[in-house]
């Protein structure tokens, strides 16, 4: 191997800081005295330049990076809350033995109460994972509807009976999922249309996406199976045995349940609270006073 | 312990994710898909709390979630081979928020803008292989034998790779800025 050849195939071990002692002498011996060398490190030096200046290539969004600094918070909480709480309780458990040096500095029983204690605060933790699957659900409803807003997610399904719904998702989702045939109307009114369904994929599986418009608001409503993700966080609105969490994704509200092994996401800018989003299409029903007034 | 004692000392909640947007960079690269990135970025997160008892305190953090990062995925390919094709939500969308806060005159602004434009272009244009080991070296500058521990690999295959990934980006960048970008030879590459 010439000393160019030699030179040049450590052009890339040098640019990457990889060259070291009597190696990197030599090479900038070399290159200090051939041109064509000199010219070649010149260009994969100009491409370099030019990767290292679009640093950073992609940036995470606010969305993903308040996502993960829940996670980091959250996990960082629990894990100084844990044995801070211990440290109280076996501090007071210790107390009583310093001051008097001939009982026993830990009963039995409080042995028990402290193991117990511990092994609760294990449990009461809550799962981090499911709580991601929650966030990731509420993300992916508000990006989904977003898209939906764009043109980018044209329905697949067009029509205005639920009935036809149910029947289309019938098979192609990992779920039973039944569309309610409520009514649309009020003394005659239409008051929102359903405009159709489509599939869209959530981790790697199917969800179910149904479309309304209202007063040229448009309405989406995800639905997957609750093994997927369930409904957590944002404001709580109890209504019977039901919980609606209350979310806000930028302006889309977005409204998640479960209920039935199924959870739900309802994803609209409507003005107004969470109850009265509800009230929308429930006010025609019979379950409508849980939702005409404040609790 | 590194990764959350850090995280303790500072007691902001901003620390922890420094390295955020290099994985979800790598991400991208890996899914091609942006949902399916981020929620590839977040779940290295909750794995890496789940594991950090088992980081010793000599291990690069960084290569250690970038290598979490990467089992994840291979994780997910091979549960989706089994899974029914499943459609995709965002499907042909790559766009992500520009980074233009360094640049000066709209001018900069523009180059930069469609320099991160080429070179994203012909980053999704490599092969996988190709992508991944060009990212991890030129803009989260892990070493040779960092990117060797992530992509489970002797050094010298990076190194091959590496060579490889170049002297087909330099091709594919040529072609983009046609003119605009000095197109010699390059170093070529060896097995």
């Amino acid at each position: 191997m010439s000393a160019c050849d030699n030179c040049r195939s450590m052009i890339p071990l040098f640019l990457d800081d990889e060259l070291r002692g009597s190696e990197a002498e030599h090479f900038r011996e070399h290159i200090a005295s051939c041109a064509d060398c000199r010219e070649l490190l010149a260009e994969e030096q100009a491409l370099s330049q030019l990767l290292r200046r679009t640093r950073p290539l992609y940036q995470a969004s606010e969305v993903l990076r308040a996502r993960v600094s829940d996670i980091l918070s959250s996990e960082v909480n629990a894990d100084l809350r844990a044995p801070e709480r211990l440290r109280r309780r076996v501090l007071r458990i210790l107390t009583p033995g310093l001051r008097s040096v001939t009982q026993p500095a830990f009963h039995w029983k409080q042995l028990v109460a402290v193991g117990l204690a511990t092994v609760l605060a294990f449990l009461f933790l809550p799962p981090v994972t499911q709580r991601v699957r929650a966030n990731a659900f509420v993300v992916a409803a508000a990006e989904t509807h977003r898209s939906y807003l764009e043109g980018n997610l044209p329905m697949e399904l067009h029509t205005a009976t639920p009935a036809d719904v149910t029947a289309w998702f019938a098979g192609k989702v990992p779920f039973h999922f039944r569309l309610p045939d409520s009514q649309q109307h009020v003394n005659g009114q239409q008051i929102y249309r359903l405009v159709g369904s489509r599939l869209v994929n959530f981790r790697g599986t199917y969800a179910a996406l149904t479309t309304y418009e209202m007063q040229e608001q448009k309405i989406s409503l995800l639905v997957v199976s609750d093994r997927s993700a369930g409904a957590e966080g944002g404001e709580e609105v109890q209504s019977g045995r039901l919980t609606f969490h209350n979310h806000t994704v930028g302006n889309f509200k977005v409204i998640t349940w479960s209920t039935h092994g199924l959870t739900y996401a309802l994803v609209s800018s409507l003005p107004g609270s969470a109850r009265q989003s509800c009230l929308v299409c429930h006010q025609n029903m019979a379950d409508h006073l849980r939702f005409s007034h404040d609790q | 312990m590194v990764f959350l004692d850090a995280f303790k000392s500072t007691g902001e909640s901003t620390a922890g994710i420094e390295h955020i947007d290099g994985l979800y960079g790598y991400a991208l690269v890996l899914t091609r898909n942006r949902t399916d990135a981020e929620d590839l970025v977040q779940e290295t997160y909750v794995r890496a709390i789940r594991a950090m008892g088992r980081l010793r305190d000599d291990r690069n953090v960084k290569g250690w979630l970038f290598t979490i990062l990467r089992n994840v995925w291979l994780n997910e390919l091979r549960g989706r081979r089994n899974a029914p094709e499943t459609l995709d939500v965002e499907a042909g969308e790559m766009t992500v928020s520009l980074v233009d806060n360094n640049m000066k005159s709209p001018h900069d602004t523009y180059v930069g803008h469609l320099e991160r434009h080429h070179v994203r272009e012909a980053i999704q244009r490599l092969p996988e292989e190709a992508r991944e080991v060009i990212l991890l070296r030129e803009w989260e500058e892990l070493s040779y034998q960092e990117i060797a521990t992530v992509l489970d690999c002797p050094v010298g295959t990076v190194m091959s790779r590496l060579a490889r990934a170049r002297a087909k980006l330099r091709e594919l960048l040529c072609s983009l800025f046609q003119n605009s970008y000095p197109c010699g030879e390059g170093t070529e590459a060896t097995e």
